[in-house]
């Protein structure tokens, strides 16, 4: 994009698997993308990729990362196009090879190609801390760190925070999977009991949602899901990303709030 | 619902409470982890500066690190079999 500002990477880890990276970085970077910026989402799960799957483009796939990074192919080979979201693109990742077949050096040269090309590049990062997460890491200028109420997860975020300081990047914190009944009864940790424990910037509330699954067998982005709580609170952090500072975190609400509050006046319930 | 109900009548913690307690000690447990590197040479040296003035059984020495609520303790144990008997060297 010749005459403009260069993109940024956002890595989005957790350190834990199973949490909830991959709908994420699909979800913020449809989100993103619809918001009128160029995104590219790069899946770094090298050998076991999915973020293609959850996008509903892995018929499509001819070039990978790995080919991309390597030089075997040209970025724009590499990149396959959303015919649904304009300016959406997806680098898949490679099936075959070993996740150390990468190094963080080539993906900091990597990462510099990427931000001539595009607004935002989201790296998609494998769960534990091993060579993949360095390479997710290596070329990142922010991070998000998605983190479930539930306490093997936040430990594991704890550690991924401490590693991504130490690189000198401040990450923000998306909560996933919020149970709002759980957390009203007090069987759930609080955001702001994460936010404590954590000492981080807050950046998103996503509740747990069926649309996340119904996306994921359609492939359908989560975004584009009429209705789905979840899409909405990635398109509101998706907002913030892109500088919307105005847009309020909505904590998620038990269903029925109204009625449930007038039960506990007269001592039903909780 | 009645459970819920009961706990609180019953001054029980809600478990996320709990949750939130023990992540605070897991974390800084895990922040304070010693290698165990530094903990046999630790180990190798403190033996060695105790058996200047001791005779101690060095099988039984004991070393540990204890975590409460908030602070961080080395705790030593090791059973002294007499005291040596000799003039130490002036500091």
């Amino acid at each position: 994009m010749e005459g403009k500002a260069e993109g940024k990477v956002i890595v989005i880890t957790s350190g834990k698997g199973g949490v909830g990276k991959t709908t994420a970085t699909a979800s913020i970077g449809a989100a993103l993308a619809l918001d009128g910026n160029r995104v590219a989402v790069v899946d770094m799960d090298i050998g076991l990729r999915n973020l293609d799957v959850v996008m509903g483009l892995e018929n499509r796939i001819v070039f990978n990362v790995v080919d991309a990074v390597k030089g075997r192919c040209k970025l724009k080979q590499a990149a396959i196009r959303d015919r649904r979201i304009k300016n959406l693109y997806l680098i898949p990742a490679s099936q075959s090879d070993n996740k150390d077949v990468l190094s963080p050096d080539e993906m900091v040269q990597f990462g510099e190609k990427m931000r001539k090309e595009f607004d935002y590049i989201l790296m998609d990062s494998p769960a534990g801390i091993e060579q993949g997460f360095e390479n997710s890491v290596a070329s990142a200028d922010e991070a998000l760190v998605v983190c479930m109420p539930e306490v093997s997860s936040v430990r594991d975020a704890d550690r991924v925070i401490g590693l991504l300081y130490a690189r000198s990047i401040t990450p923000k914190l998306v909560v996933n999977r919020i149970i709002p009944e759980m957390v009203e009864r007090g069987d759930m940790l609080s955001h702001e009991d994460m936010v404590e424990v954590l000492s981080i910037e807050l950046i998103g509330l996503v509740q747990v949602d069926d649309h996340v699954i119904i996306s994921t067998n359609t492939g359908v982005p989560l975004v584009l899901q009429k209705g789905s709580k979840a899409g909405d609170a990635f398109r509101r952090i998706a907002m913030r990303i892109n500088g919307r500072k105005d847009i309020p975190i909505e904590v998620p609400q038990t269903e029925g709030r109204f009625w449930k509050k007038i039960g506990s006046k007269f001592g039903l319930g909780k | 619902m009645f459970d819920n109900f009961f706990r609180k009548v019953l001054g029980k913690p809600d478990s996320k409470d709990v949750a939130k307690k023990r992540l605070k000690f897991a974390l800084i447990y895990d922040k304070l982890e010693v290698s165990d590197d530094v903990l046999t040479c630790l180990h190798r040296d403190m033996v060695e500066v105790i058996s200047r003035y001791f005779e101690i059984d060095k099988d039984a020495f004991k070393m540990d690190i204890h975590h409460s609520e908030d602070l961080s303790a080395l705790v030593v144990n090791t059973p002294i079999i007499k005291a040596k008997r000799k003039k130490y060297p002036a500091v």
